[in-house]
């Protein structure tokens, strides 16, 4: 007998498919994009700001990828000379790729999360982010799919 | 005696034709699970809901995660 120890969780992290109900559902980990700019937490702001120009995110990660902070338009707009780390947001609200669009949103809402949300492994390994807009837009087109497949 | 595998070992023994057994309850069996996977909830498993399996094909168990 082999014992597939990471589980479910791990299988989804990966993006692998799944079957049952949850087929009709849309999970964040299959809407959420994988090319946000990310950054170690002693590289300078006037650094991350050269390189990611364009962006109003930046993802501070550890040499694993697992996610220590957030940096957003604020604090891209800091003194050039500070680190990530000195600026970022310590440890932001993450979520796993298996939630669905509506549990995301809901969960955006109540924190008033207005711009993007991480999406990461249960270890915190970043997967990718999803924006407020792209996910209610996403919501609302499928909604607006099944309402005409009902009638 | 078992083993600990990883998400690309369990994809290679699946092709290679080992059975998947999720002991999850069933209502987050229906809800979702692997491709493939039957269901044997772990407070059902015994030697006759065992039976299902085929004893001559390695069988893969599994459930949510570490935790």
């Amino acid at each position: 007998m082999i014992d597939y120890k990471p589980g479910k969780q791990a299988w989804y992290e990966e993006n692998e498919p799944r079957e049952g109900k949850a087929v009709d559902e849309i999970w964040i980990g299959d809407v959420a994009g994988s090319d946000v700019p990310t950054c170690s937490p002693t590289e300078t702001i006037g650094d991350i700001r050269r390189r990611t120009g364009g962006w109003d995110t930046c993802v501070v990660v550890d040499s694993k990828g697992v996610v220590l902070g957030l940096l957003r338009k604020k604090e891209l707009e800091a003194d050039p000379r500070a680190t990530a780390e000195q600026v970022m947001r310590p440890g932001p609200k993450t979520f796993r790729p298996n939630v669905t669009l509506e549990e995301l949103l809901k969960s955006m809402r109540e924190h008033e999360i207005q711009t993007n949300s991480l999406v990461t492994t249960a270890e915190g390994r970043l997967l990718g982010v999803i924006s407020r807009a792209d996910a209610e837009a996403t919501l609302a087109h499928e909604q607006a799919a099944e309402t005409r497949t009902d009638s | 005696m078992a083993q600990v595998f990883s998400v690309s070992e369990v994809k290679q023994l699946l092709e290679q034709g080992a059975q998947l057994v999720d002991v999850l309850g069933e209502d987050e069996f229906e809800h979702d699970h692997l491709p493939g996977a039957i269901n044997i909830p772990l407070k059902q498993l015994d030697a006759s809901t065992a039976a299902r399996l085929d004893r001559d094909r390695p069988v893969i168990v599994y459930c949510n995660d570490f935790g």
